[in-house]
């Protein structure tokens, strides 16, 4: 288990690096000198201008020496500026890092929540009514653009209830009720498409697990048919479906993007966006950096959940 | 059992084993649903000849029959821009898929081939392709590369990229066990003789099923990188930049949103259904059901 352990820290470490270097070349690689789009075809810009410009932007040096400069940057927390707004980048990602990890754990609530339940009742009760209405959900929950489904969701509620969502963010912390009235409808919108997966997902593994003979050796038993299920079906059911879950916070990242764009919250998503459509290159490095570790990180966790309960994996 | 009662169980046997592989409902709901969307991108101008770019002053109306998806903001005909973003959709889909097809493909076959140092750098360059959420490193090439349609189409493809590359890698480094391949080798021939004639063949399958279920992911994330500016540029019409000026105009005007999203929603379920539907014929090896769309981005 230690083994296992270290050898996924290690890989997680070198994953880190190695996204690192890309975005980092990436932005540098770009058509075109940034300095020189910043300033626009300014042929009268001064040279000193210029230099100051690529200093302040961390792009003066060589590429290691950048390189470095930029990572000291994130582990000492002093990422520099916003182009834009000249408010340090540190604070600007402190302060979205949370709603974007608040959207994405209570879509990632709403998927399992839902998700596990139909999953089983649709495997129990295989090709019954609800079985048909859940899978063709499932087929439906794919298919369906997260971004629509959100505009869709804002006119039932204004058109229907009369009521739409409270517009400046506040912290869950501050204000509970209506912090979750502001993220229900963006976590419903980004869960639709897990949960699909989820569901599906479940179902399959308990067509799978309830033909298997220990689940019939309980029931000769003489086991309750509820007991089965829930202690010795669906708990050896749900090991797969933490393999989902790291792919699926990838999935709810990308949703939420879009959704911090249509409801006004302030995540990285939203950052990121803000700072490509005004070409805020040192907030968009930064920010795809973290994006891109809260993914490693939590596919690494999942990685180690996943060994601790199926000690077959991390043997192997 | 009589010669001819034989001969007559073995016909009929044949007739109900054929049609039971490809009678799959929802496979061929799908195929009907993509079959529709390429009719209509071909030849729907053709048969609804309004402009989809001509302004009208019955602007924000609702379905008539003049009008029968109704018209925006600007008065523009909701039917045309719609036949119009399937196109779009279409064409956006099958440039990304290619790339990823070319790309994937390539470096599956190198990668499991050679196998060493070569499987080695190709397989941590798609690793790092892996790393990042796919929406997100799409949002972020089409951002850096500049917002338009050409650069949301290598975006989306290069997002697609690692999915073929393992795939194919995986399918050749399973053939590569084979006496065949060693007998080939015994017979003299070269490296691409036998990458082409003998690995390029035993991976069509998966691939057919890959593109299917992956053309699904590349139409829903341009309409992703449209709606957030960063695909298909106004004025020319996107079933995502459409909905994104729909949003102005929700207050107005409902039937704006509607219309292409549903068109958005249907397209890509037929190309998930076909796919699921290919694969439970092709390939049923990919595992019925479990593995499927949880591989994709």
């Amino acid at each position: 288990m230690h083994r296992f352990l270290a050898q996924r820290f290690t890989s997680m470490i070198a994953t880190l690096f190695a996204v690192s270097v890309a975005i980092f070349l990436m932005v540098r690689l770009l058509p075109g000198n940034i300095v020189d789009i910043m300033f626009g075809g300014d042929a009268t810009a001064s040279p000193e201008a210029k230099a100051r410009a690529a200093h302040e932007l961390g792009l003066d040096g060589s590429y290691p020496s950048q390189y470095w400069r930029w990572i000291k940057g994130f582990v000492d927390g002093d990422l520099g500026k916003s182009l834009l707004n000249q408010r340090p980048i540190t604070d600007i990602l402190r302060t979205a890092l949370p709603i974007t990890i608040e959207l994405i754990l209570l879509g990632l609530l709403i998927a399992v929540v839902i998700g596990v339940p139909l999953g089983v009742i649709s495997a129990v009760r295989r090709n019954s009514a609800s079985d048909y209405v859940s899978r063709i959900g499932g087929l439906v929950g794919v298919s369906i653009p997260n971004f629509w489904l959100a505009t869709l969701l804002l006119l039932l509620f204004s058109r229907v209830f009369h009521w739409v969502p409270p517009l400046s963010y506040v912290s869950i912390f501050q204000h509970p009720i209506q912090n979750l009235e502001e993220f229900f409808m963006p976590a419903i919108a980004i869960s639709v498409f897990t949960l699909a997966i989820v569901m599906r997902m479940v179902r399959a593994t308990m067509l799978e697990v309830l033909n298997l003979d220990y689940v019939r050796t309980a029931r000769a038993k003489g086991v309750p048919r509820r007991r089965v299920l829930r202690r010795h079906a669906l708990r050896n059911a749900l090991i797969p479906v933490v393999t989902v879950v790291g792919f699926e916070v990838g999935v709810l990242i990308g949703g939420a993007a879009v959704v911090e764009i249509i409801f006004g919250l302030p995540g990285v998503g939203y950052t990121l966006l803000n700072a490509i459509s005004n070409r805020d290159y040192p907030v968009i490095q930064d920010a795809t950096m973290l994006i891109a570790a809260v993914f490693i990180v939590v596919n690494t966790l999942v990685d180690f959940v996943y060994g601790w309960l199926d000690p077959r994996i991390s043997v192997g | 059992m009589t010669a001819a009662t034989a001969a007559w169980t073995s016909v009929r046997r044949r007739r109900r084993l054929i049609p039971a592989r490809w009678r799959n409902p929802l496979g061929l709901v799908g195929a009907g649903i993509v079959g529709f969307c390429v009719l209509t991108a071909l030849v729907g101008p053709l048969v609804w000849r309004t402009d989809p770019n001509a302004p009208d002053f019955d602007r924000l109306k609702g379905p008539t029959w003049a009008h029968p998806f109704g018209t925006d903001d600007l008065g523009r005909d909701t039917l045309a821009r719609v036949i119009h973003g399937a196109q779009v959709s279409l064409e956006v889909g099958a440039v990304a898929i290619l790339i990823a097809l070319v790309a994937g493909t390539l470096i599956g076959l190198l990668s499991g081939y050679y196998g060493g140092v070569v499987d080695l750098v190709l397989m941590r360059l798609i690793d790092v392709l892996f790393a990042f959420p796919g929406l997100v490193l799409a949002i972020v090439i089409a951002g850096l590369l500049g917002a338009n349609r050409r650069n949301a189409m290598i975006a989306i493809g290069i997002v697609i990229v690692p999915a073929f590359a393992r795939v194919v890698r995986a399918a050749v480094l399973e053939v590569m066990g084979f006496p065949f391949i060693e007998s080939a080798r015994a017979l003299g021939a070269g490296s691409l003789r036998i990458m082409v004639r003998h690995l390029i063949p035993n991976v069509v399958a998966p691939l057919i099923v890959l593109t299917t279920l992956y053309f699904s992911t590349a139409i829903l994330s341009e309409a992703t990188l449209s709606f957030l500016g960063l695909g298909t540029q106004p004025p020319e019409a996107a079933w995502g930049n459409m909905l994104a000026t729909a949003r102005s105009y929700v207050d107005q005007s409902v039937w704006m949103s509607i219309f292409p999203g549903l068109a958005i929603m249907v397209v890509v379920m037929g190309f998930n259904f076909l796919g699921d539907g290919l694969r439970d014929v092709l390939d049923p090896r990919v595992g019925g059901g479990v593995g499927d769309v949880v591989t994709k981005a």
